[in-house]
């Protein structure tokens, strides 16, 4: 009987040793604001800085400081710069050296031409939404050039910004 | 309820309808505005600091120069016999300036509206000056560089009566001294939204322009300018920056195939030597003003404010000054009769405005020109008196009001009298953001 007593104190006391830990642990993430990878552009660029850029990525060189100051003086005469911008793109794109992708190279490679675009113009890669959205519309519109994607990009708030 | 009952609540409800302001379906809020004087207003901003002397005062060397020649140098603005000696204004011949450019007009701007002889600059700098015309306020911490502070003309007129962009203009004399900035203020209620349109035609239009302007791709406007815009507003959209994106002054995408249209035609035009200028075409303001008569002959502005500012070489050559003097006088007959001739839809619709921003100093300074004359600038008590005239209908004809020991009027009048002509006067003074001195030209009468 003793014997007995004995065996059920001992499991008992191995069935309380076994009791689980009231210790929980969870595994969570941080709250973080996601935002957008442009969101760091805060800066405007300044008239100077906006041609300069501009005329590196058209032109794959530097652009003088004595045709740098010209062009502002060009963009200062007119009220809506905007309006001013779109006019000095569409001058500098008319010259027989600006450096563009053909437009078979972008459509045959058009993955490839957004990441370049994207990098060239705002520095950054695209978002899948915004790779899917340019593919398809490019690619519902046999008019869309190589240029006037170019265009597009170059008139683009977010290429005013840095 | 009584009939009669009815009828008196009935009656107040309307009353104050008509008198509350009411929100426009564009989200705008403004009183009903008052009946307009003109369709149309141009502002010539005389700039550049104009002595009383010179102009009413018809002095022309007489006090100045130690020499008593008296004489109307601005017939065409001013009732007035010229200067019957030394005449150095006019176009050259065997002598530098001897032949008078001839009168324009049949009868003087004075005898066609009304002159204020004697007003008052609030500021004797020019670019003080400009802002206190523009913005009706005579704040003088305005800096040089700066965007005015207060709400221009530019922004009462196309956010009050709701003119679009292209509708107000200013021509721009150039891009120096910071006339560029002029076309809109920083004041977070009105600001680049509602700007004017502005141009530095000696620029845009100049050797600069034709090199870097004038060469534009031709887009198709469906086929590829609309895929662009399409391409551009997604990304514009995608953008997180929005409350510090450019927006500019707002041209729909119709004005600015518009403007487009007119820059394309003017750079034909002046390179085929067809454009629009006076008779005699000498100096840049002139030139400007031939340029702003291709503006209003365009747009058909509501509000178009021309500044000029040629005269400032009175600070080191007196006879310049007088040569430029008697061409702005030149010019604006010119344009006046053009508005009348040429623009159909402006002629007999249009109000004149002019004043200079400053006036010039009792006392000369030591700098001698080509006929050793001495020349002025403007920092005294002397270069705080201008002139001011408008022309046009519901104007007053041949009336003059004030005189050197009774002013009448000050430049910061500019702002409400616009404001008065266009029908927002009550509503430009009811912003409280004028100054509390600022009138309508048309009250001072």
């Amino acid at each position: 009987m003793k014997k007995l007593i004995g065996i059920i104190g001992l499991v008992g006391l191995l069935m309380m040793g076994c009791t689980s830990s009231e210790d929980e642990y969870r595994y969570e993430v941080n709250p973080e604001e996601v935002l957008s990878a442009n969101a760091g552009k805060k800066k405007q660029k300044s008239i100077e800085q906006f041609i300069s850029i501009l005329y590196a990525n058209l032109f794959q060189k530097a652009l003088s400081a004595d045709e740098m100051i010209e062009i502002r003086k060009c963009v200062e005469s007119i009220g809506d710069k905007e309006l001013a911008f779109e006019i000095v793109v569409s001058n500098l794109m008319n010259r027989p050296d600006v450096v563009l992708p053909t437009d078979e190279y972008m459509r045959e490679n058009m993955d490839e031409f957004l990441l370049d675009t994207y990098k060239r113009f705002f520095v950054r890669l695209p978002s899948e939404a915004e790779k899917a959205y340019m593919k398809n519309f490019i690619s519902s519109d046999p008019n869309i050039s190589a240029e006037m994607v170019y265009v597009s990009f170059a008139l683009a708030e977010e290429y005013q910004f840095y | 309820m009584k009939r009669r009952a009815f009828l008196r609540k009935a009656g107040a409800a309307a009353v104050g309808a008509i008198g509350m302001p009411y929100l426009l379906p564009s989200g705008r809020l403004f009183a009903r505005t008052q009946s307009r004087l003109a369709d149309h207003v141009v502002v010539v901003l005389f700039a550049g600091g104009v002595r009383q002397q010179e102009a009413v005062e018809q002095r022309y060397l007489d006090g100045s120069q130690n020499e008593a020649i008296p004489g109307n140098i601005l017939y065409n603005l001013l009732n007035g016999d010229p200067p019957e000696q030394k005449i150095v204004y006019g176009t050259d011949a065997s002598l530098r300036g001897e032949i008078p450019i001839p009168r324009l007009l049949n009868q003087t701007l004075q005898q066609q509206g009304t002159l204020f002889r004697e007003m008052r600059a609030t500021l004797v700098g020019h670019y003080g000056g400009l802002n206190v015309a523009l913005q009706g306020n005579t704040l003088t911490t305005q800096g040089l560089r700066q965007k005015p502070l207060n709400p221009t003309i530019f922004e009462y007129v196309r956010r009050h009566a709701g003119e679009p962009a292209s509708k107000v203009w200013f021509v721009g004399n150039g891009i120096g001294n910071s006339v560029p900035l002029l076309n809109h203020s920083t004041h977070p209620e009105y600001g680049q939204q509602y700007a004017a349109n502005f141009l530095a035609p000696q620029i845009t239009f100049g050797e600069l322009g034709f090199k870097h302007l004038s060469k534009s791709k031709v887009y198709h406007p469906e086929y590829e300018l609309d895929p662009i815009y399409k391409m551009k507003y997604f990304l514009d959209n995608v953008f997180e920056n929005k409350a510090s994106a450019i927006g500019g002054i707002r041209n729909t995408p119709e004005e600015k195939l518009d403007i487009k249209n007119f820059l394309e035609a003017t750079w034909q035009k002046t390179a085929n030597g067809t454009i629009t200028q006076p008779p005699v075409n000498d100096i840049n303001d002139l030139s400007n003003i031939g340029y702003a008569c291709e503006v209003m002959k365009w747009f058909k502005p509501t509000l178009t404010v021309v500044n000029l500012n040629n005269v400032d070489t009175c600070h080191g050559n007196f006879t310049t000054y007088l040569r430029n003097l008697h061409r702005i006088d030149h010019g604006v007959g010119f344009m006046w009769d053009y508005i009348q001739r040429q623009i159909p839809e402006m002629s007999n619709n249009t109000i004149l405005l002019l004043v200079p921003e400053c006036g010039r100093n009792l006392q000369p300074n030591p700098i001698l020109d080509e006929n050793d004359w001495y020349g002025y600038d403007h920092s005294d008590a002397n270069a705080r008196r201008i002139f001011g005239m408008m022309v046009g209908p519901n104007v007053p004809q041949n009336l003059t009001r004030g005189s050197v020991n009774n002013s009448v009027g000050e430049s910061a009048d500019i702002a409400p009298t616009v404001a008065e002509i266009l029908g927002i006067k009550d509503t430009v003074i009811g912003s409280g953001l004028l100054a509390g001195s600022a009138r309508s030209l048309f009250d001072r009468i």
